[in-house]
């Protein structure tokens, strides 16, 4: 009985793993849609959601019978409640990359100046770091790793920023409708990643069983 | 973790104190250097695998191992600030103020009534309207009145089990203990019953000091503000307590890798 509850806590864990994955690689594609003006792949991006949102609907449902039937306690119940927090963050941030998808469709008939394409994928690249570090933070239960996130939150929010003043100086015969879907793209990118950021303080509490201070975002800026 | 509208204070008053008590059977050393504090009017439950000595440490409380020769504590226990082992103080007088209820009901060869004025007549109350007064206030915080009101005269032992263990309830009530210590109440009982027994223990937690022994961990986590665990670590060694806490902290994270393992069932 209790070995099976065991692997059942283990076959969910590495389920949330995977849809963390998962997120990463769809974020990954949304940014290279929106860079690469590829629409094909940005479609893919926006069809693939649901599964996502699936898949952690199932997670929620599955905790929430193993609650109901096994009472966990301490470090199993940290874990199940904890996974299914982190999963919902997840699909938050497939929303968000599926979001990106929806700005690449946008815009894909245009092109902007290169140095905000740069940019963004800059911006992306830092991202995809920190989703794969919730990921291995996770897998791992380390909370060196899950506590450093919020540092490697930092740059991204600075990117964000910059990508503003970038903004400002260009000229206004560029298309509004094209600078506003790029302004959103990197305001999701910077939300996804703060998302990652509050994943990494559920994985410290798993691990520890103590909430830490809850990191508070940046003012809004938008 | 009993759900309660405002948890147990931390400058709450205690209303049970050990330090430092060994306890002896003869030879074998059953629990060593335990200290705890037991919070007034709160429930506190014990746990931990079975013969790591809950009920023996539960037995010095009211000096219940008195009764057992060769057996001997070592250490302090006090009742309100008054050591119980000193020589002045009466273990009747004790075990009035400090009730305890067992495993197995064992209501008295008598009517339901009797069982319950049984104390107060003991005490020295013998007009029937007090007596009367007491019986139904007794059976009421026991969580057995509407069922019995009518067959107070019956037997204490047609009663069904569960019933049974809340006549207990109550018979022990009937002399308004300060401290009710309860040596897993619930093991030989029907749910129902169960359940009216921990309805029973949250209402009465407004009045008296309740402790419980159970091998249920989820009514542990149920009833109870404070839950201490318990450990024999190794056969032949003295038990230890291992961790005491706030019940929703030890259930949720508990500072022992000891603890942890236990009630998350990895051993015990
Ligand atoms: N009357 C007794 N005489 C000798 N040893 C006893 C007596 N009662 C209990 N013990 C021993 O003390 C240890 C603790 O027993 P007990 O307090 O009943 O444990 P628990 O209530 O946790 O199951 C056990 O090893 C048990 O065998
Ligand atoms: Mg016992």
């Amino acid at each position: 009985m209790r070995e099976a509850f065991r692997q059942e806590l283990k076959d969910l864990k590495a389920e949330v793993v995977s849809i963390g994955k998962g997120v990463t690689d769809r974020t990954r594609d949304a940014v290279t849609s929106l860079v690469t003006g590829d629409v094909d792949l940005a479609e893919k991006v926006v069809a693939g959601d649901e599964e996502i949102d699936r898949r952690t609907l199932a997670v929620e449902e599955h905790s929430i019978e193993v609650i109901a039937t096994q009472f966990p306690v301490a470090r199993d119940l940290r874990l199940l409640h904890s996974l299914t927090y982190i999963a919902l963050h997840y699909e938050r941030m497939a929303d968000l990359a599926v979001n990106i998808a929806r700005a690449a469709k946008r815009t894909a008939g245009r092109r902007g100046p290169q140095t905000l394409y740069d940019l963004i994928q800059a911006q992306g690249n830092l991202v995809y770091r920190v989703l794969d570090a919730t990921c291995e933070a996770l897998e791992t239960r380390d909370v060196e790793l899950a506590r450093k996130l919020q540092d490697l939150d930092e740059p991204i929010d600075h990117l964000y920023k910059q990508f503003f003043r970038e903004l400002a100086r260009l000229q206004d015969e560029e298309d509004i409708e094209w600078a506003s879907s790029m302004v959103l793209a990197s305001r999701y990118l910077e939300r996804i990643a703060d998302n990652a950021v509050d994943i990494g303080e559920r994985i410290a509490y798993l691990v520890t069983g103590e909430f830490e201070a809850l990191h508070s975002p940046d003012e809004e800026t938008s | 973790m009993a759900l309660r509208t405002t948890p147990i204070a931390d400058n709450a008053p205690n209303k049970i104190t050990v330090k430092e008590l060994d306890f002896f059977y003869g030879d074998f050393h059953a629990l060593t250097d335990i200290t705890v504090d037991i919070k007034e009017k709160a429930v506190t439950a014990f746990i931990g695998p079975s013969g790591c000595g809950k009920s023996t440490f539960l037995r010095c409380f009211n000096r219940m191992n008195d009764l057992i020769p060769s057996a001997r504590a070592e250490g302090l226990v006090s009742l309100d600030g008054q050591d119980i082992y000193e020589t002045g103080v009466d273990p009747v007088d004790l075990r009035r103020r400090i009730g305890m209820i067992f495993q197995q009901p064992n209501p008295f060869p008598m009517s339901i009534y009797d069982n319950v004025a049984f104390g107060p007549r003991l005490q020295g109350v013998s007009k029937k309207a007090a007596l009367d007064e007491v019986v139904q206030t007794s059976l009421e915080r026991a969580n057995l009145w509407k069922e019995v009101k009518d067959i107070l005269g019956r037997g204490g032992l047609t009663l069904s089990g569960g019933q049974q263990q809340r006549l207990c309830i109550a018979r022990v009530l009937a002399v308004e203990p300060e401290v009710m210590l309860m040596d897993e109440p619930c093991s030989a009982i029907d749910p129902t019953s169960v359940q009216k027994i921990e309805d029973l223990m949250a209402e009465l937690k407004d009045r008296i000091t309740i402790i419980i022994v159970t091998h249920n961990m989820q009514q542990a986590a149920r009833v109870s503000d404070f839950t201490a665990f318990f450990l024999q670590e190794v056969a032949g060694d003295p038990a230890i307590l291992v961790e005491y806490d706030r019940t929703s902290n030890l259930f949720t994270s508990p500072k022992d890798r000891r603890t942890e393992d236990y009630i998350t069932g990895r051993f015990g």
